[in-house]
């Protein structure tokens, strides 16, 4: 699409995060850091029960305690406020962000109190005396869309959000012609991302400006129009602060029902009112929940290990409300097939309700888990045929020459190099060597396996999903902007126009424009208006950020150097093509004339006799940025989703103690390429991170409910994080295969570590237990399931 | 979450005693950990206010005490049900009555389910504290009667 810069500076150089100064000295600004004038505090009393009809509510005892100033139900909100948006079409699926008539989860938010201190609030929810009749109930997801399963929304007569069967190429005559088929089941637990920080938001009123400004922790896509909905006000009296730091997220702060409950408290109470989650409040009933997800895959293939047709079901477990996680069932159509050339799939994808938490947005939107199938089918394959795993891989993989591919579900591949990345990782690894000392890990008694995962990221993400999930939605666009602003003294300022929440888009976009200007990026300031002040952007999801914002960036940054071009071209009174641009000065070698920054500055601001005839004065560009690639609606349940495809693939040795199980990662490699790197630590630091995630996701988080709908891990006593102990040192290799589509060939890297960690890792515990005859078919795999597998394969074999 | 218990304790005390006492408010309070204050609302119906802590959160319950089937002195069913901030149960247990020596020996079984904050947060222990409860109210039980034993001697 653009030529690349023939060298760049700043761009992939060894530049320190800006952002990271104000964080490691404890100065990040953060909601809780957000303090206003006679601010109010809440706290909420959850449902103890899975299902049940709110018989009663009696606030009158909490009213009276000291500091309470109001306490709200959900069926005085609903009179007040629209139901929030679902992403789906189903009407039917209510949800306001307190529960109204019915609970349909535990921990579901009935009653919010308000009180002079968050202390206050929390004492006087005790006060609050809820009678209830229980309901029945459904957990399980298989059950839950069964005809006569309990209906979590009666009025939508089903549990069943989404059924949606697509076809992709000739799957019958694919399996019909293929010698060889397998099909096998595997379960993707309920986790998350769990930020340290939980969500929190303060919402002020001002009624004699009419302006609800609100400060949050936030990362939800077109989250100013859905506060403006749900509150039924005008759009533009709602001013959402972007200057916030936001405490991780991953995808789970979406913040909107807390955001729609405190803009109307502090509305109806006329102060300004803050709400921040605490951990429990947060597990049970935050928007921290992931996919929940059942797989049933069947794949057709050869004895060389080709595999030519697969068949997916994928059913997830959404919880009790609909909000956007259906959709995380649709994005991983965009790499349905993986790294693989599979000429024709069968989708099958499934979302229902069941008393569970509403499930939100998770890192890779659903990616991760499909991968896991994708690649367990690959491992299995392999299995089948006694062949080594990585030569079936290789087998499979598109070739480098192949690109752009299009894979079945209609999404073109923008570039890669598999083959090589995987070839220079078996190199650094040795991995010959590897297997060696996993066998003789082996032989010294203890359990030892290898694993491997081969697997894209998909970035620069659209909402291509969301049409083809749903008929109704005709988006075909999910801008970023850039705003560039040369002041009066020569002082470059960029304008972002979202939060962050660890991504470094500071960083980023100074990189970008330092880059494009040639001027230091360290004296570039960068800014982040409200949301009034801004332009139209989305909220950095879909791993897209380097790929948008950094190409807002870059194109507002050419339009900026193309203007001081202009003006000195029309001094030099040469055409702009014969004046040469080069760090913030423009030449006419003819003449040899130069104009400095300083000049082409004070024409700009001062001099407009000077300016070429019709510019218009001042120095300030902006750039409003469409996805690339993104140019239609879906066809024949065929669309291109994403534009980027980076590619991961990881190499793990675990081993462990057969009686005590835990799995101890000895060596973790993982080559990564998403294409032009912008910062090298940036990346690095979300692939570390993203590998831990992965890890938890493998090995040790989940949100567990009992058979009674119980949320058991509400805390993280019962929810286990990774820590350093379970954390190893990866070694990461590098391979760059530049994406044709983006203006500096950089992809996505948001999500990477995480989209092949969960597959690697439950490959070479599977591996370490293939000599036993068994296998681990659910994530998490617990260090007391590995153990109970063991004991129970040896008492077999002992007889 | 389900919880099931049972076992069986021998108390010092005659067997007519014993079901005086277990029927009798005043003592139940003593013995009933946490118990705060018990209200006859009817005949065999009981409103209950307790304070207890499990694990990591405390927090007052309101409930409802109920005997039925009664046979004096030897059996009877109890139903238990409360709410309150760290969450609600509700329960069903069986006491039988027999002379053992010069006291008597009481068995119970019974089942419940448990649900809110203390179902979630306290689930790894709520067997043992279930446990640990009941203990502490058959020691209670127990000093009643030696007690009044002592005070018989006095």
């Amino acid at each position: 699409m653009t030529a690349h810069p023939p060298r760049l500076k700043f761009v992939s150089s060894n530049r320190r995060v800006r952002e990271d100064r104000r964080f490691v000295v404890g100065q990040g600004r953060y909601v809780a850091d957000i303090v206003v004038d006679e601010m109010l505090h809440v706290a909420i009393v959850p449902s103890q029960h899975p299902a049940a009809r709110i018989v009663s509510i009696d606030t009158s005892q909490a009213l009276t305690m000291p500091g309470v100033v109001y306490a709200l139900t959900g069926e005085e909100l609903a009179k007040a406020v629209d139901p929030l948006m679902n992403g789906l079409d189903t009407p039917k699926v209510r949800r306001y962000p307190l529960a109204v008539g019915q609970v349909r989860y535990a921990g579901e938010w009935v009653v919010a109190v308000v009180a002079e201190s968050r202390a206050q609030a929390e004492d006087a929810i005790e006060k609050v005396r809820i009678e209830y009749e229980p309901l029945p109930y459904v957990i399980d997801a298989e059950e839950a869309i069964t005809a006569a399963s309990a209906k979590v929304h009666p009025e939508h007569g089903t549990n069943v959000l989404l059924d949606r069967t697509f076809v992709w190429g000739e799957v019958d005559r694919h399996f019909a012609e293929s010698p060889r088929h397998l099909k096998f089941q595997v379960k993707w637990g309920r986790n998350s991302t769990v930020p340290i920080e939980t969500f929190g938001v303060v919402a002020k009123w001002d009624p004699w400006r009419e302006m609800l400004d609100v400060w949050a922790s936030i990362q939800m896509p077109k989250y100013p129009d859905q506060i403006s909905r749900a509150l039924r006000i005008p759009a533009n009296n709602v001013r959402v602060h972007h200057d916030v730091d936001v405490g991780g997220s991953y995808g789970v702060k979406r913040g909107i029902k807390q955001t729609v409950l405190v803009s109307h408290l502090s509305r109806i109470i006329g102060r300004p009112v803050r709400l921040i989650e605490d951990r429990l409040e947060n597990m049970r009933a935050g928007d921290a929940h992931g996919p929940e997800r059942l797989f049933d895959v069947e794949v057709a293939f050869n004895d060389r290990g080709i595999v030519k047709s697969m068949k997916m079901r994928a059913l997830d477990n959404v919880g009790a409300y609909a909000g956007r996680s259906p959709f995380q069932l649709g994005k991983p159509i965009g790499a349905i097939v993986g790294p693989y050339k599979i000429e024709s799939v069968q989708y099958r994808a499934i979302a229902t309700l069941s008393n569970k938490a509403a499930q939100e947005a998770v890192r890779g939107f659903g990616q991760s888990p499909t991968n896991y199938a994708i690649e367990t089918a690959i491992d299995k394959v392999a299995g089948a045929l006694g062949l080594d795993r990585i030569e079936v891989r290789r087998r499979n993989f598109i070739r480098s020459d192949e690109f752009p591919y299009l894979i079945p579900s209609g999404t073109h591949y923008d570039s890669g190099d598999y083959h090589t990345v995987v070839d220079k990782v078996l190199r650094h690894a040795d991995y010959d060597a590897l297997v060696r000392e996993r066998d003789a890990l082996r032989a010294s008694g203890m359990m030892a396996g290898i694993g491997i995962a081969a697997c894209l990221e998909p970035s620069g993400g659209n909402s291509s999903f969301e049409p083809l999930l749903n008929e109704k939605n005709t988006t075909t666009t999910w801008m970023d902007s850039c705003r560039i602003n040369i002041d009066g003294v020569g002082f470059v300022t960029v304008a972002i126009h979202t939060t962050s929440s660890g991504q470094g888009h500071e960083t980023l976009a100074a990189t970008v424009v330092g880059e494009v200007l040639e001027i230091d990026p360290d004296k570039i300031r960068i800014v982040r208006p409200d949301s009034l002040a801004s332009l139209p952007s989305n909220t950095p999801v879909g791993s897209r950020m380097a790929i948008m914002m950094g190409g807002a960036c870059y194109h507002a940054a050419q339009k900026l150097k193309s203007k001081l071009t202009q003006i000195a071209a029309h001094q030099f009174g040469v055409a702009e093509n014969d004046a040469v641009y080069a760090q913030g000065n423009v030449t006419d070698p003819r003449s040899g004339k130069t104009l400095s920054w300083i000049d082409l500055v004070n024409i700009g601001h001062r001099q407009y006799h000077a300016l070429p005839p019709g510019m218009d004065p001042g120095l300030e560009t902006t750039h409003v940025m469409q996805v690339p690639t993104a140019t239609k609606l879906p066809e024949d349940g065929r669309v291109q989703m994403y534009p980027c495809h980076s590619f991961e693939f990881h190499l793990v040795l675990v081993a462990f103690d057969p009686e005590i199980a835990k799995p101890q990662i000895r060596r973790y490699v993982i080559g990564h390429d998403c294409g032009t790197v912008i910062n090298p630590h940036i990346v690095k630091g979300m692939t570390l991170g993203g590998i831990a995630h992965g890890l938890g996701a493998t090995l040790l988080e989940e949100f567990v409910y009992d058979d009674e709908g119980q949320i058991l891990t509400q805390t993280f006593m019962d929810y286990l994080l990774p820590s350093s102990h379970e954390m190893p040192d990866v070694e990461i290799v590098h391979h760059c295969t530049p994406s044709p589509f983006t203006v500096f060939g950089q992809k996505g890297s948001g999500e990477s570590g995480y989209l092949g960690a969960p597959a690697a890792i439950s490959g070479a515990i599977n591996d370490a237990v293939s000599s036993l005859g068994i296998s681990f078919s659910r994530l998490p795999i617990r260090i007391a399931a590995i153990s109970d597998a063991i004991a129970a394969a040896d008492k077999i074999k002992k007889g | 979450m389900k919880l099931d218990i049972g076992g069986s304790e021998t108390i010092p005390a005659p067997v007519d005693a014993l079901w005086v006492a277990l029927n009798d408010p005043a003592v139940l309070i003593r013995c009933i950990p946490g118990c705060k204050s018990m209200t006859e609302t009817s005949p065999d119906a009981y409103k209950v206010e307790m304070q207890l802590r499990v694990a990591a959160v405390g927090g007052s319950f309101e409930g409802a005490i109920s005997l039925s089937d009664k046979d004096a002195p030897k059996s009877c069913n109890i139903q238990v049900s409360g709410s309150g901030s760290l969450g609600h149960g509700n329960g069903t247990a069986r006491f039988d009555l027999e002379p053992e020596g010069d006291g008597t020996k009481l068995t119970y079984k019974g089942n419940g389910e448990i649900g809110g904050l203390v179902a979630g947060v306290g689930q790894r222990i709520l067997m043992s504290v279930s446990k640990h409860l009941i203990g502490r109210f058959f020691v209670a039980l127990r000093k009643e009667f030696e007690a009044s034993a002592s005070k018989g001697v006095a």
